[in-house]
């Protein structure tokens, strides 16, 4: 309990840090002020409520939902290199999204973003097809292999729009590498309550998730149902990650290096694990898009591209950890 | 529309022709040198079978007269890849149009007697391969890869094809274009302008060495002092922070896009903290018109200041309550 509370700071500390750092410095006071009587000709006041206010909300969705989504897959295939980035799932929301705009147009920000779920979807259930999910136990080397494949067939699939439509390549800089910048002209509060039933729905089912990762045959005898839990699952991967893609695009490794982390401070229960990867997610993703506001000054770096960078070293020094052949 | 050349000016014809008289004829057999970025290029003849592989220089070579074999697709849905200005030289011409990276083996099977790799982007080891197929054009040294200005382009090109009385009819035509418009309009001389772009929720403005700033430093404007102390990319264009746009803050504001970005500029809350904004000095330049200030060719840049003339005197009347219309158009207001 106390090492969760330890994780409540990390987050706010994470706010408090979303809020205040950046080109413009804003002080308290001014932030106070921007609450109480916003003036949209301020820019300290437009610095805060159009621009840091929507990448907080953008960062605690993508990041609380990407930690959610990598926990899942990561516990229910035993494989701890899954990670809805390297298994395709982020690439299969992200080309959904892309084909769309391409056909639609941009211009209804909202019911393009809805085409990440089935997108996300077909992606996960295409993976877990390829990986052997369905005749039972998913083989972490196959799984990760029939992800990669994916995830590569995904991308030059993109690549080949872009090449074919060059009105596309602006918005595949975006797709390519996730961002927290464009936070205000998504729509947040939709894909904050999807990801929230996404949340719910892995808390709903982790004990049945436990039971069923000692082993299809044990968890049969325990009274679960493989099928159904299998199905729930992908159902929280597909609706964090979609969620996560619509408003922050694919963001890399967030999925990949929060799990073991997570497992380190809530220990082996599924459902402390489960908060602490969105807490530690949501955390990561935010510590990441400050980060990225004041390394390169005037440009930014997209938070996509910092937590590619943090998760790298983070990464190697959890794997070095794993002892060989222990399971996730 | 008429063609810029049926709308050369006697001036411009005059200061033609005189440099014609003036210049020392050249005989077909002497060889041609050209010092640039790469080295230099000697031409033993004029041209007259050109790749073009920048991605405007097809403007260039359709004023001299001459169509490309194949022409560098930059963007863009123009036939060719030849925009609006530049159609009416081209005729019946049907030029290959190349897409994506430099195909070295389409190059060589088009023949050509000259390769203009003049704001192409080429490598030093793509340009000596070139080479072997035949003479290849850079930038003159003094100049970045995308920064070579409209005249020198003009210049060099029409040495290279024997067309330089051409180009000099043309370069005095333009010039003298700059000249009556800067006279017209004595209180822009000095101002500040800035050419700037924002998608993906990313805002850049273009520097001194782009073309875009070269047009408006032509009309009389210089960049302000904060955004000309900013280091770009190749001197080009730098992004901005979204929490700072205060560099772009100029007497003058040219949104550059290329068809899209209205509604995402209008969205642009930190816009609105803009003394640009508020005092109605911002114009926006649809496609074609940010396509012409982006090419800054001998061709494109009569048609910008054109359409532009109307745009910049409504920003600048001094008056907020003016209204812009490229700006009202495209919801900016």
């Amino acid at each position: 309990m106390l090492r969760l509370l330890g994780l409540f700071t990390l987050l706010a500390l994470a706010l408090a840090l979303a809020l205040s750092v950046g080109a413009r410095p804003v002080t308290p006071a001014v932030a106070l002020e921007a609450l109480r009587a916003y003036d949209p000709t301020n820019p300290a006041h437009v610095t805060l409520m159009a621009i840091r206010l929507p990448r907080l909300a953008a960062g605690l969705i993508a990041g609380g939902a990407l930690g959610l989504a990598g926990t899942v897959m990561q516990v229910m295939t035993r494989n701890p290199l899954a990670d809805p980035g390297l298994l395709g799932v982020n690439a299969g929301a992200a080309f959904a999204l892309l084909i769309g705009a391409t056909a639609l147009g941009t211009s209804d920000a909202t019911s393009v973003a809805l085409l990440t779920f089935p997108g996300a979807a077909l992606a996960s259930a295409l993976v877990f097809t390829l990986g052997g999910g369905l005749r039972g136990d998913v083989g972490p080397v196959r799984l990760t292999l029939a992800g990669a494949a994916l995830n590569a067939l995904l991308l030059s699939l993109v690549t080949a729009i872009v090449l074919i439509r060059q009105d596309t390549l602006d918005m595949f800089r975006f797709w390519v590498a996730g961002s927290l910048t464009q936070a205000a002209s998504r729509p947040l509060m939709e894909m904050a309550l999807i990801a929230a039933a996404g949340g719910i729905l892995a808390l709903a089912i982790a004990p049945q998730i436990e039971a069923l990762s000692l082993g299809s045959a044990l968890s049969r005898s325990l009274g679960t149902k493989p099928r159904r839990v299998q199905a729930a699952a992908l159902a929280v991967v597909t609706l964090c990650t979609g969620a996560a893609v619509a408003v922050a695009g694919p963001i890399a490794f967030l999925g990949l290096m929060v799990p073991p982390l997570a497992r380190r401070v809530a220990g082996h229960a599924l459902r402390r694990e489960l908060l602490a990867s969105a807490l530690l997610g949501a955390a990561l993703l935010l510590f990441a898009d400050t980060l990225g506001r004041v390394v390169m000054p005037p440009a930014e770096v997209r938070a996509g591209i910092m937590t590619a960078l943090i998760g790298g070293p983070i990464f190697l020094w959890v794997a070095r950890r794993l002892r060989p052949g222990a399971t996730a | 529309m008429t063609t810029p050349l049926a709308s050369l000016s006697r001036r411009g014809f005059l200061a033609g022709a005189a440099s014609l008289l003036a210049a020392p004829k050249l005989h077909a057999a002497e060889e041609l040198r050209f010092a640039h970025a790469y080295g230099e290029t000697v031409l033993a003849a004029p041209a007259r079978r050109v790749v073009s592989l920048g991605y405007t220089t097809q403007d260039s070579l359709l004023a001299l007269g001459i169509v490309p074999q194949a022409i560098r697709y930059w963007y863009g849905d123009h036939p060719y890849g030849v925009w609006p200005w530049a159609q009416p030289l081209l005729g019946d011409g049907q030029p290959m149009l190349m897409t994506g990276e430099v195909s070295i083996e389409t190059v060589a099977s088009l023949a050509p007697d000259l390769i203009v790799g003049i704001g192409s982007g080429i490598s030093e080891a793509e340009y000596a391969l070139l080479s072997q197929i035949a003479p290849v054009l850079m930038q003159a040294p003094e100049f970045t890869t995308y920064g070579m200005p409209w005249d020198a382009e003009l210049r060099m090109l029409a040495r290279a094809t024997g067309t330089s009385e051409r180009a000099e009819a043309l370069v005095a035509d333009l010039h003298g274009r700059f000249e009556a418009l800067r006279a017209r309009h004595p209180d822009w001389q000095g101002q500040t302008a800035v050419c700037a772009w924002h998608e993906g929720g990313q805002t850049s403005a273009f520097l001194d060495g782009d073309s875009r700033a070269q047009v408006l430093r032509e009309m009389g404007f210089r960049l302000p002092e904060a955004l000309a102390q900013m280091q770009g990319t190749d001197d080009f264009y730098t992004a901005l922070s979204p929490e700072d746009l205060s560099p772009i803050d100029a007497d003058l504001l040219l949104w550059i896009s290329d068809g899209g970005q209205a509604d995402d500029l209008a969205a642009l809350a930190m816009r609105r903290t803009l003394r640009a904004n508020a005092e109605g000095r911002e114009a926006f330049c649809d496609a074609l018109l940010s396509g012409a200030l982006s090419f800054g060719s001998v061709l494109s840049v009569p048609y910008a200041l054109k359409r532009l003339e109307p745009e910049i005197s409504a920003a600048l009347d001094g008056d907020p309550k003016t209204v812009v219309p490229s700006a009202s158009e495209a919801g900016l207001l």
